[in-house]
């Protein structure tokens, strides 16, 4: 287990300049490829939330969540979504879309989940500050609490990192593994805090056991943190038993998505 | 597979009783059993450090799965491999963009083949000049002819400086005048720095004029190593023969190498495949 963990991760610390670079031409290419370019990193996730703010914000009169109007509360889980939903999708092709690559060169393997998590973190920027400025409009403005962003930013990057090692080895051994996670994805957003709170009323049957259910998905604790720090001011040492929990699932995640490399990361060359 | 940074020992490569296996898939979809292929059987070779060794065989003989073998990136399945130093893989069109300007190529290349930012800038000049990309280079790589775009790659790959190149069908692109350029780098590397190079290739003059040792691989089995000469004349002799065997014939040939090399095995279910 050792061995596999720090395999993993000297190679990923020593090839860090190697995951800037490919994440860096991968946006650029990105970008050169349409006539607009870096406007879609920001058009894209702002028509996202237009539409859901539209639907459900307008047209079904959501009320304020806490005395937090709809659409700021919106906005900011959204970023943290639109971090965790395409790294983890396309964490699946990580390196089933570089097989051009590693079958022709000496290439670490293991460190193609981060190049993705790396590529994907620069859309999270864009979309923050699209968060930003729209809650900036609404009313609310910078305090020390939002440091608690980075933590949580952190988090999320710790999260999908080890969701796309593993993904990305299973992607290679069985190819349908990309296709179940794009539907299950959808499943995930509904079953994640990000355009409803996630919380049964107390009407509900059985609501104090699905509210626990709600928590045990590791997005609700990125997602609930990053609203934590901008809307409520609430460092991430108040929910010490979500954090250690979190860090528990994302530690297991880990250790599976190391193993899982280190056993293959000689065979991928003959799996396509 | 052993790799060790500087070794005494007077081989670059030693392989002993190396196989090679690859699955296939069953014509008839049955789902319980499935075809093996010997890709390479039972190898047995040393090479010596600084030898420069051309690899020869017809299609399909393994010439190719021999490469990503001793280049590290594929794993054997029987015997046993030793590599003393550091190998790599010279590959051409590899990494190259097709959206991003030549500049940003060799960037983006030389991140991908493990140098540091450092080092990318100081191959910049060489690169340039030696793939004579001229006021090509802030053009987008998709508007290259394909000659251009391989001299870009093979140049951003003469950067590399391992003790064993391994070269497969580099030379074959680009236009002579090019290829001689290159064949004279490569010359510089064998007779200066004594570099051990493995060339892979089909242009028999090229091998014959390069190499000292021949190899021959004919479908998956090591036909014969020896001096450059003897090897390229019997290879030769052999394709010669092959060529003026009528149709038939030729097939039942390819055939019968095909069926030495299939094996039948029971297939691994996904679950074993992932803990087995």
């Amino acid at each position: 287990m050792f061995t596999s963990l720090k395999y993993v991760f000297g190679e990923n610390i020593h090839n860090l300049y190697r995951i800037y670079s490919i994440a860096k031409y991968e946006l650029l290419a990105d970008m050169r490829d349409s006539k607009f370019g870096l406007f879609w990193n920001f058009a894209s996730p702002a028509i996202q939330v237009l539409t859901y703010w539209l639907i459900f914000g307008i047209a079904w009169n959501r009320k304020p969540i806490g005395n937090i109007n709809y659409l700021p509360w919106l906005v900011v889980g959204y970023a943290a979504w639109w971090f965790i939903q395409p790294c983890i999708q396309s964490g699946c092709s990580a390196i089933f879309s570089k097989t051009s690559v590693i079958t022709k060169m000496k290439f670490p393997v293991s460190i193609l989940p981060a190049t993705i998590c790396a590529k994907e973190f620069f859309n999270h920027l864009c979309m923050l500050l699209i968060a930003f400025v729209t809650i900036m409009i609404c009313g609310f403005f910078p305090n020390l609490y939002w440091l608690g962003l980075i933590y949580y930013a952190l988090c999320a990057f710790a999260f999908v990192e080890s969701v796309s090692l593993i993904l990305s080895v299973l992607t290679m051994l069985w190819r349908d593994v990309r296709k179940l996670v794009t539907s299950l994805m959808r499943m995930l957003m509904y079953f994640s805090p990000v355009i409803w709170e996630c919380q049964f009323p107390d009407t509900f049957p059985l609501h104090g056991f699905l509210n626990v259910c709600m928590k045990l998905n590791p997005v609700y604790y990125i997602i609930t943190g990053y609203r934590d720090s901008i809307f409520y001011s609430r460092p991430f040492w108040q929910h010490p038993a979500l954090t250690l929990y979190f860090w528990c699932c994302v530690a297991l995640l880990f250790i599976v998505g190391c193993a899982l490399m280190y056993k293959f990361k000689r065979k991928f060359i003959d799996m396509i | 597979m052993e790799k060790t940074l500087y070794d005494s020992s007077p081989y670059a490569v030693e392989m002993e009783h190396v196989s090679k296996i690859y699955k296939l898939k069953k014509k008839d979809g049955d789902s319980k059993s499935s075809e093996s292929f010997y890709a390479l059987k039972d190898i047995t070779l040393k090479i010596a450090k600084g030898d420069v060794v051309g690899i020869l065989g017809t299609n399909g003989s393994g010439k190719s799965t021999l490469s990503v073998i001793l280049a590290g990136i594929s794993d054997i399945d029987s015997g046993q491999l030793a590599i003393h130093g550091e190998q790599e893989l010279i590959s051409i069109n590899t990494g190259l963009n097709n959206q991003l300007t030549g500049l940003e190529n060799i960037h983006l290349k030389g991140a991908l083949m493990g140098f540091k930012p450092k080092k990318i800038r100081e191959i910049i000049d060489g690169v340039v000049e030696f793939a004579e990309l001229g006021d090509f280079l802030y053009q987008p790589v998709k508007k290259y002819s394909s000659g251009m775009k391989s001299r870009l790659g093979f140049s951003i790959s003469l950067a590399l400086d391992p003790d064993i190149f391994i070269i497969d069908e580099a030379l074959s692109v680009g236009d002579k005048g090019f290829a001689k350029k290159c064949l004279n780098r490569m010359k510089k590397l064998r007779d200066e720095k004594d570099k051990t190079i493995l060339f892979i290739s089909h242009s028999l003059p090229q091998v014959r004029e390069f190499c000292k040792t021949g190899l021959w691989i004919e479908g998956g089995h090591l036909m014969e190593t020896g001096p450059i000469r003897d090897v390229c004349d019997h290879y030769s002799d052999y394709v010669d023969k092959l060529n003026a065997l009528p149709d038939k014939e030729k097939k039942k040939n390819l055939d019968e190498k095909f069926k030495e090399r299939l094996i039948v095995t029971e297939k691994k279910s996904f679950w074993i495949k992932i803990f087995g």
